[in-house]
């Protein structure tokens, strides 16, 4: 076995993180979507010449898994050539849900395929039944446009055809040919970095490093498992309903850890079958939820590549809540059933230590879409925001108040950014005081905001935790379930269900009450 | 006469002009209260001279409150409603893969963040009207919550401050230091608007008592202080605004840098102050250009600053193996107690014992002599760190390529990120350690030239010494680039920058610029105002990220006017430049190089690398194939 320079691994550690970050930096501040441009939604990655994902900026933690298929499935489809670019977005295919577009380019060095980078970003619109694209859909042919991998750039060339099909087909095309401009120029960011690199050490070392590097990561997750009991953990947690006349659906699991051999083995076997609504996760979600959580249990700094899922095999029975096949809805299942799924495993993973993992998290993202005309300039706007909630109470301190948790990092946009570009106004964004879990340690509080329409608008609302709280952990209690309320220009108030979609008149506010994190421990 | 003070965490170095010659005093630190050792100096300084001095002050007071969260206790008030701004953030959480991560908490906790009912509207215009019967028992809360500092930012205040000013206004009752969004960042999205102004709030009980006690120990001296902008500011100014003097000293650098390089006839540098602890870079185009959307300590401040990037790898930092069998160096490091395994207390390897071990550092003269390096003791505990290589220098070269890494990185960061090529600049190497690292680092980011500056344990002071008075203005317009709303938010950013800069005695010269973005883009690009701005403006975009879209709309987020009161030029001493090769100077020569000693170079000397320079509080390593020329003030100009 040829020995490691370990001087070399770290070096090339660090290089291949910034070169992703450095592409995510680019997109940010280049993008229109407010998804992208103020919450960050998107995801940036480097690939071996195999599809090997090597590196990811820390981005989205739900693109983890999926980002990876996504390339996959764009480089066994198309050969693609020098200069060319991929875009693709079916969740059937290596994507999450249909907003949530990916571009692929290929990395040439003296005429051969040495590398790939990709990038995934969250678009405001991409047609479909609702505003936004993200309500509760029955099928995925009324999500949106379905985009299957083709080339959006050909030898350097935009293919306009192409593009003028995708901008047919959504809400705001200009904003869309913005984004996908500045997802080209990230991807073009990442392409000149690994072409100097590859100039500086040469292919092969860089190639090399790369190789090393997966091995390394593959190390240090067998390292954790080998410090994790013998043994098989069991359990399962529900979303609430599909919002399309079902009840709870169960997410159950089964975790065998087998610290000897250094592997482990998930199984998702006895799940609810895949549902009505659009909370159904893909495969790609499910192993990014085992990919995170496992990701979690290393040190600061371990790299996200391909080797960290080498000793972990997941089992999701097809036609399941989390393994769906087509036609079904998949808008909600990356938002969340993601989350649920995340849920479980960790309370799984909680039998078999104690110490280290956290009470349930608030466990919705609160997807919150608007859309409409604007009267300033009669074109329609279609806006997309999550609202955080509480954050579990860990076993050694109280949980975090309003913010993001497990699979999603995305900010929130300001007032005064949203006030500008909608016709919106914002009445209250506070903590939601006392909804946190009581126990030894609290769980954080969530949020409460409150938007009032200006004009008549078309709000969706896909969220869940609102029949069960998130769950304490060693006798905490559950944190206080989520809420939303219409509240009507004439002071008449309606509770809304968890998902829906409703036409409000200007002057009405809707109200989104998030839920807090669950307790740690008996309160004594 | 003027004396530039700059404080550091070992040194309190002092510049000044004397006799035509400038001159360095560096006394040791007072930390407790680091005003007594400006006043020791200045005395020195000073002595039974007649004429009245003018202090300018490098201060670390700002960041030390704000790293040790030792500040006041703020109050915030915000519009109703929002009070859990300043907490909520953005709702993103700092660690993305860490269950046991916390936020940094709001500098103002629950129970003194208060709520005013009022509303005003993105155009200026008033919703909800503020009721003035409401102010006293505003004032009577804030009062009660104990607050020390007061800190106000109502939504959309930028666009029309009237209620800002009423509840200011009703707080002065209370005689704690009020400050309002509205003159201290009137710029829009709410959260970073808040933290500034509740930075500012927390340091400002502060930054005034300790520079009143300077102004009034030093007698009716005048002092200024040194802002993150790189700019000069009267003490009253900065005793009211400390949130921009943050990075005075680090500032003081990079403007001492840039002006010692464009003395030289380079005006493209990159600036390099590697420490102990942590290294800043900044890079310079023609002028240090500076941010709007800096993070200090955790928290957001939108305030000018110069672009400076701060990484955790310094002289002190430790190195490491992972659990993956990977090495690592930094970010913790050994500080100054233990302090690396060299000094005799540290068991763990640093960068600092990794030089040691290869030869870079001469152990009898270090500090001068002042401190003697042990080489035994490195030797035996890095065998212990070195894991599975197979020796000790080969450990200390991995060590020092992983902190070279590191550097680089943080130098790539602020060049061919974005989109400068490092070809094109000089690297300007100061501070301690950072001459054993900078020709290394220039060969791998392929920077052709090294300057070491005169005087380079005392550049920050030296920076200040020579800046100008400088005072930004800023506001949120939001509107087109042809919009006549652009001339009076100018007019008015104008008037009050020329009655502030009358209020000290002096005039200023006011430059126009502008933040631009397409429509719908979330980040800016500041572009000087004029004719041609668009254009400039779609070129500023191809430059930083590839591409431009002429047929785009563009809009004007905010104006800005920067007002500067030119200072007295300093005169530097030049020297008779003639060729020589530096015989002189040499000092020894071990395992293979020269050390040569810095005061003894003469103006025109050359010498080639394998070298090692070698000045009271710096090393500089001159690699094989390097060249290294003494212009003609003195400063050494390398080749690599």
């Amino acid at each position: 076995m040829k020995t490691v320079d370990p001087v070399e691994l770290g070096l090339f550690k660090s290089a291949f993180h910034s070169i992703a970050e450095e592409m995510g930096a680019a997109l940010r501040r280049t993008s229109f979507s407010p998804n992208i441009k103020e919450r960050r939604d998107y995801s940036c990655a480097l690939f071996d010449a195999a599809g090997n994902v090597v590196a990811m900026g820390d981005h989205m933690p739900v693109h983890l898994g999926s980002m990876p298929m996504s390339v996959r499935v764009a480089i066994d489809t198309l050969d693609l050539e020098p200069g060319d670019v991929a875009i693709l977005n079916d969740p059937y295919g290596g994507g999450t849900h249909l907003p949530d577009i990916t571009l692929v380019a290929p990395v040439y060095v003296k005429n051969k395929r040495a590398f790939y980078v990709a990038n995934r970003a969250h678009h405001s619109d991409v047609g479909g039944m609702f505003p936004g694209s993200m309500g509760n859909a029955r099928e995925i042919y009324q999500e949106g446009i379905r985009i299957p991998p083709v080339r959006i750039i050909r030898r350097g060339r935009v293919d306009r055809e192409v593009l003028g099909l995708i901008l047919y087909n959504v809400r705001t095309p200009e904003e869309r040919e913005g984004d996908l401009t500045a997802q080209i120029g990230s991807c073009r960011i990442g392409e000149r970095r690994l072409l100097e690199m590859a100039a500086k050490y040469g292919l092969p070392a860089v190639n090399r490093r790369m190789t090393e590097l997966l091995d390394y990561t593959e190390r240090l997750v067998r390292s954790t498992i080998a410090q994790l009991p013998a043994g098989e953990f069991s359990a399962e947690d529900f979303l609430d309903d599909d919002g399309a006349g079902s009840s709870s659906i169960a997410i159950r699991v089964k975790i065998r850890l087998d610290p000897k051999h250094r592997r482990a083995h998930i199984d998702f076997t006895g799940s609810d079958p895949q549902c009505g609504g659009s909370v159904n996760a893909v495969y790609a979600i499910t192993w990014s939820a085992v990919f995170y959580v496992f990701r979690c249990l290393l040190d600061g700094d371990a790299p996200c590549t391909a080797g960290l899922m080498r000793p972990i095999t997941v089992i999701a029975p097809e036609g399941t809540i989390v393994n769906a096949r087509p036609p079904a809805a998949v808008a909600g299942g990356n938002v969340e059933c993601s989350q649920r799924i995340t849920d479980t495993l960790l309370r799984a993973l909680a039998q078999a230590a104690p110490h280290r993992v956290p009470a349930a998290s608030s466990g919705t993202m609160n997807n919150l879409t608007i859309g409409g005309i604007d009267p300033r300039t009669q074109k329609p706007f279609a806006y997309y925001e999550t609202i955080a909630g509480g954050m579990g109470a860990r076993p050694d301190r109280d949980g975090v108040p309003g913010i993001h948790t497990h699979m999603t990092n995305s900010l929130n946009t300001p007032v005064e950014a949203l006030e500008y570009f909608y016709p919106f106004r914002v009445r209250r964004y506070s903590y939601r005081r006392g909804s946190g879990g009581i126990g030894k340690y609290r769980g954080g509080d969530g949020l409460v905001r409150e938007i009032e329409l200006l004009v008549p608008s078309q709000v969706t609302l896909l969220a869940d935790r609102r029949s069960r709280g998130p769950y304490g952990l060693s006798g905490g209690s559950a944190g206080l379930r989520g809420h939303t309320v219409l509240v009507h220009a004439d002071g008449k108030n309606d509770t809304l269900p968890g998902k829906c979609s409703v036409q409000v008149s200007a002057g009405d506010r809707i109200r989104i009450e998030s839920p807090g994190g669950g307790g740690f421990g008996e309160r004594r | 006469m003027r004396i530039a003070i700059d404080t550091g965490g070992t040194f309190t170095d002092c510049v000044y002009e004397e006799a035509g010659a400038l001159r360095v005093l560096k006394i040791f630190s007072t930390p407790s209260n680091p005003a007594d050792a400006i006043v020791a100096a200045v005395k020195q300084i000073s002595g039974a001279r007649k004429e009245s001095v003018e202090v300018r002050h490098g201060t670390t007071v700002g960041t030390n409150t704000l790293l040790e969260r030792s500040g006041a206790r703020v109050a915030f008030i915000t519009t109703s409603g929002f009070e859990d701004t300043l907490a909520i953030g953005r709702q993103a959480r700092p660690s993305l893969f860490d269950w046991f991560a916390s936020p940094e908490p709001a500098l103002a906790p629950q129970e003194r963040r208060f709520g005013v009912v009022e509303r005003t509207l993105p155009d200026g215009a008033i919703l909800e009207a503020l009721n003035p019967n409401t102010l006293p028992s505003l004032v009577e809360a804030v009062r009660a919550s104990g607050a020390e500092a007061a800190a106000v930012s109502l939504l959309f205040s930028f666009a029309n401050p009237a209620h800002e000013r009423a509840v200011g206004a009703a707080l002065a009752a209370l005689g704690i230091p009020v400050s309002l969004s509205h003159q201290i960042l009137p710029e829009f999205r709410e959260y970073e608007r808040a933290s500034t102004v509740a930075v500012n709030a927390y340091l400002a009980p502060r930054m005034s008592r300790y520079l009143g006690e300077i102004e009034s120990r030093l007698g009716a001296g005048h002092v200024s202080v040194m802002q993150s902008s790189g700019g000069i500011v009267a003490a009253s100014v900065a005793a009211r605004e400390p949130v921009r003097t943050i990075l005075s000293g680090p500032a003081g650098g990079v403007v001492g840098a840039h002006h010692v390089a464009k003395r030289a006839g380079i005006d493209r540098i990159i600036t390099f102050d590697m420490g102990g602890t942590s290294t800043d870079v900044a890079l310079v185009d023609g002028v240090p250009a500076a941010s709007h959307e800096s993070q200090v300590a955790g928290l957001p401040v939108g305030v000018p600053m110069l672009d400076i990037h701060t990484v955790g790898a310094g002289g002190g930092s430790l190195a490491r193996f992972d659990s993956g069998g990977a090495l690592l160096v930094g970010p913790q490091s050994a500080g100054a107690d233990p302090g690396p395994i060299c000094y005799g207390k540290g068991k763990e390897p640093t960068v600092t014992d990794a030089n040691l071990i290869l030869g870079r550092l001469d152990p009898e003269r270090f500090l001068g002599g002042a401190a003697k390096l042990d080489e035994a003791r490195t030797r035996k505990y890095c065998e212990q760190a070195k894991g599975p290589l197979d020796t000790v220098e080969e450990f200390a070269e991995g060590v020092v390529r992983i902190a070279d890494a590191t550097m680089e990185k943080a130098i790539r960061l602020i060049s061919v990120e974005r989109g400068r090529d490092p070809r094109d600049y000089t690297l300007v190497c100061f501070g301690g350690a950072g001459g054993l690292h900078a020709c290394a680092l220039a060969r791998a980011l392929r920077i052709p030239r090294v300057l070491v500056p005169i005087m380079p344990g005392a550049l920050s002071a030296l920076g200040i010494l020579i800046s100008d008075v400088v005072k930004d203005y800023s506001r949120t317009v939001m509107v087109a680039p042809d919009s006549p709303d652009l001339e009076s938010g100018f007019l008015a950013l104008e008037t009050r920058g020329r009655d502030e800069l009358r209020a000290e005695g002096l005039e200023g010269v006011a430059a126009r610029s502008l933040d631009l973005r397409y429509k719908g883009q979330g980040f800016e690009l500041n572009v000087p105002a004029g004719k041609k701005v668009v254009a400039a403006f779609h070129e500023a975009h191809r430059q930083r990220y590839g591409y431009a879209d002429p047929a785009r709309p563009v809009e004007v987020v905010n104006v800005r006017s920067r007002f500067v009161a030119s200072s007295k030029p300093v005169r530097f001493p030049k020297f008779k430049w003639q060729r020589g090769n530096a015989q002189q100077a040499i000092v020894k020569r071990h395992g293979g190089a020269t050390f040569y000693e810095r005061e003894l170079l003469r103006a025109g000397d050359a010498f080639a690398g394998p070298a090692v320079l070698v000045e009271y509080s710096a090393t500089t390593l001159i690699p094989r194939g390097a060249r290294a020329q003494v212009d003609a003030w003195k400063n050494v100009v390398i080749s690599v």
